[in-house]
C-alpha cells in the first residue's frame, strides 16, 4: 500500500492554470462563421451573389462594345439577342450587353455604399439615442418629423436643389436611410443597456465604450446584418423608381431605372428589353436578401452553442 | 384617455408643423428661375421678374413669409395652383387628383388585406409544408425584387396574356385600373400575409390553446375563435396607416400607368416651383401618416381592451 503522500499532494495557486479553466474555446466570429456554413443553400447563394457582382466588372470588358464609345442607328434598333449582340440592341441601336452591365454595376456600387454608410451613421447614432438619456427626446422627433414625410418628396427636393450625381444620390439616401437603423438600434440598446450584467460591469468601473462594444454590440450585429440585407434591394429599388421618374442618376449613366423607363413602351414587343436587366437585378438582390438573413440568423449569440 | 388624447394631438401638431415649416424652407432654396415658364426665363427682363415676384411676395425677408404662411395654413387656405393650372385653388385641384387616388388605393387595400390574411391563414395552416414554402417565396420576391421590375413583369403578363390594357384611361376606368390596383396591393399582400402568419404561429404555441385543445375544442374553432382573433390585434395598429398612406397614392404606380392621380402631382409640383401645391400636398400627407397611426393606436385599443393607451404613450 503506497503512502498517502505519494498519491495527493498540494498544488500552489497558479493563476494560469486558474485562468484556463474559466476559458471556453469560444469567439464570436467563428461562431458565427460556424453557424453560416451549416447552412448549404445560404452558401450557394453567396456564392452565386458574389459571382455576379464580379462578373459584372467583368463583364463590360469581355463585351465587344464599350459604353462610352456607344453610336445610336435606327438601322440597327431592336437587334434580338445574336452573336454580334449578346444581349441584343436597344431602341436606338445600342448594343444592350454594356448596358445592362454597367447599370447593374452602377447599382451594386450605389447599394453597397448607402448600405455602408448607413450602417457606420446608424450605429453610431443609435448607440448614442439609446445610451445618452437626454438625447432621446430630440432624435425622436427628429425620427417623426422625417419618417412621417415620404422619401421621394426629400429625393425630389435634392434632385432639383443640388442637381443629379451619383455621390448627391449617395449621401441624400444615407441622410434618410440612416434613421430607420438608428431606431432599430436604439431600441435594442434601451433593452439590454440596464440587464443585471450591464450595471455589474458598469458598478465594476468598465468604461461606456466597452460596455457597448463587448456587452451590447454583439445582440445588435444580427439586427443590423438584417437590415443591411433588407437595405440593399430597397436602394436598388429607390434607385431604380427614382431613375425612372427621372429623378435619380444622370440620363448619362445607365441605370435600371432608366433602361426599364427606356424600354417601358417596348418591351411587350421585345421582351428581351426587360428580360436582361430584370434578371440580372433580381438575382442580385434575391441572393443577397436571403444571404442577408440567413447570415443574421447566424448571428444572433442566442443561436450560438 | 382624454388628457392622452389630447397631449396626442397636441404633438402631432407639432410635429406636421415642423415638416411643413421644413419643407416651405426647402422650396425657399429652390432658384427663383423654377417660378418661370421657360418662355418667360427667355423673354421677361430682371425687373419685369422682380415685379411679379414682388407681387407673389417672395422677395420679402425669409420670417415674413414664413409667418403669413402660417397664418394662412391656420385658415387652411392653401391658395391657388401657380403653374400647374393656373389660378385654379389648390383644394380643387388636389380634390380631383385625390378621388381617383383614393378609388384606386380602397380597391388595393381591399384586395390585399383579405388576400394576404387569407394566405397567411393558409400559411399557417399549413405549416412547413408546399403551401407555406409557397407562399414564403412570394413574401421574398416581393421584399427583395426591386418594384419597377416587379411592375414591368405585371404589365408584361397582365397586357400580353390577359390582353388587359396596360394604361389607365378615365374613359375606361374599370379593366384599366386592374393592374394598377394589382401592382398597389403586390407588396402590401405580401407584408400581410407575414405578419398574419407569425402572429398566428407566436399564438399557437401558447398554453391556452393547448388547454382548448385538451378541452376538446375542434382545430377549426381554436383557429377561429382564438387564434385569428387574437393574430390580429397587433395586425390592426397598421391597417388605418397603410390605408391612409395607399390612398395618397403611389407615385410610382401612378406614373408607370399615367394614372392621374396625386402621387406624380406631388412631383411635377416641385419641379415646376407650384409652391401652394407643394405645401398642401405635404401638409396632407404628413397629416395622414401621423393619423394613421395615431387611428391605429386606437382601434388596437378597441380590439384588445387590455392595452391602455396612456400607459402605453408613456413606455414609449
Amino acid at each position: 500500500m503506497k503512502n498517502q503522500d505519494e498519491l495527493f499532494h498540494f498544488v500552489e495557486y497558479s493563476s494560469e492554470a486558474a485562468e484556463r479553466i474559466g476559458y471556453s474555446d469560444y469567439s464570436y466570429w467563428k461562431s458565427v462563421f460556424q453557424n453560416f456554413l451549416k447552412k448549404k443553400s445560404a452558401v450557394v447563394m453567396a456564392f452565386v451573389f458574389f459571382a455576379v457582382v464580379i462578373f459584372s466588372f467583368v463583364a463590360l470588358s469581355i463585351g465587344k462594345y464599350n459604353y462610352a464609345e456607344l453610336k445610336t442607328s435606327s438601322a440597327l434598333a431592336f437587334i434580338r439577342p445574336n452573336g454580334e449582340y449578346w444581349f441584343g440592341t436597344d431602341n436606338l441601336g445600342r448594343d444592350y450587353w454594356c448596358q445592362v452591365w454597367y447599370a447593374a454595376q452602377v447599382s451594386i456600387r450605389l447599394a453597397l455604399v448607402v448600405a455602408v454608410g448607413e450602417c457606420i451613421l446608424g450605429v453610431i447614432m443609435g448607440c448614442l439615442w439609446g445610451y445618452v438619456r437626454s438625447l432621446d427626446r430630440v432624435l425622436t422627433e427628429l425620427y417623426n418629423v422625417i419618417n412621417n414625410v415620404p422619401t421621394i418628396i426629400y429625393m425630389t427636393l435634392v434632385a432639383l436643389l443640388v442637381g443629379q450625381s451619383f455621390t448627391t444620390m449617395a449621401i441624400s439616401l444615407i441622410a434618410v436611410g440612416w434613421l430607420g437603423m438608428a431606431r432599430n438600434v436604439r431600441n435594442l440598446v434601451l433593452m439590454f443597456r440596464d440587464r443585471e450584467y450591464n450595471l455589474a460591469s458598469r458598478c465594476l468601473g468598465t468604461p461606456v465604450w466597452r460596455i457597448l462594444v463587448k456587452n451590447i454590440f454583439p445582440y445588435l450585429v444580427s439586427v443590423v446584418i438584417l437590415r443591411l440585407a433588407l437595405s440593399i434591394p430597397g436602394t436598388i429599388a429607390m434607385e431604380s423608381t427614382l431613375s425612372y421618374l427621372g429623378l435619380g442618376l444622370d440620363n448619362n449613366t445607365p441605370s435600371l431605372g432608366l433602361l426599364l423607363r427606356n424600354a417601358r413602351n417596348y418591351f411587350l414587343d421585345f421582351p428581351h428589353l426587360l428580360i436582361f436587366p430584370a434578371v440580372i437585378v433580381s438575382l442580385v438582390t434575391i441572393t443577397f436578401y436571403l444571404v442577408g438573413n440567413a447570415f443574421s440568423d447566424a448571428a444572433d449569440p442566442r443561436n450560438h452553442v | 384617455m382624454t388628457k392622452y388624447t389630447i397631449k396626442r394631438l397636441l404633438q402631432s401638431l407639432i410635429t406636421v408643423l415642423a415638416i411643413v415649416t421644413i419643407v416651405f424652407l426647402l422650396m425657399r432654396m429652390l432658384p427663383t428661375d423654377y417660378y418661370f415658364t421657360e418662355d418667360q426665363v427667355m423673354k421677361l427682363t430682371e425687373e419685369a421678374k422682380n415685379d411679379q415676384l414682388r407681387a407673389a411676395g417672395l422677395l420679402d425677408p425669409l420670417p415674413v413669409q414664413l409667418f403669413r404662411f402660417y397664418g394662412r395654413l391656420a385658415r387652411l387656405d392653401f391658395g391657388t395652383s401657380r403653374r400647374l393650372q393656373s389660378g385654379v385653388p389648390v383644394m380643387q385641384l388636389i380634390s380631383s387628383k385625390f378621388t381617383v387616388s383614393m378609388r384606386l388605393g380602397m380597391m388595393a387595400m381591399g384586395v390585399s388585406l383579405i388576400l394576404g390574411i387569407l394566405m397567411g391563414v393558409c400559411q399557417t395552416l399549413n405549416k412547413d409544408r408546399f403551401l407555406d414554402h409557397t407562399g414564403t417565396v412570394y413574401t421574398v420576391f416581393v421584399n427583395a425584387v426591386p418594384s419597377l421590375v416587379s411592375f414591368s413583369l405585371v404589365l408584361a403578363f397582365g397586357s400580353r396574356v390577359l390582353k388587359l390594357p396596360s394604361m389607365y384611361s378615365t374613359r375606361n376606368p374599370g379593366p384599366s385600373s386592374i393592374l394598377p390596383v394589382v401592382c398597389l396591393s403586390l407588396a402590401s399582400i405580401a407584408s400581410y400575409a407575414l405578419w398574419t402568419r407569425r402572429y398566428m404561429v407566436d399564438e399557437l404555441n401558447k398554453d391556452y390553446i393547448k388547454l382548448a385543445r385538451i378541452k376538446g375544442m375542434s382545430s377549426q374553432q381554436i383557429m377561429l375563435k382564438h387564434v385569428l382573433k387574437n393574430a390580429f390585434v397587433p395586425l390592426v395598429q397598421y391597417i388605418p396607416a397603410s390605408l391612409l398612406l395607399t390612398v395618397g397614392g403611389s407615385l410610382l404606380v401612378e406614373r408607370f400607368f399615367s394614372v392621374p392621380g396625386m402621387g406624380p402631382l406631388m412631383t411635377d409640383a416641385i419641379g415646376k416651383y407650384d409652391t401652394n401645391v407643394v405645401q398642401a400636398c405635404v401638409f396632407l400627407y404628413a397629416s395622414l401618416g401621423i393619423l394613421g397611426v395615431f387611428l391605429g393606436d386606437v382601434m388596437m385599443m378597441l380590439f384588445d381592451p387590455r392595452i391602455r393607451l396612456a400607459e402605453k404613450g408613456e413606455a414609449r
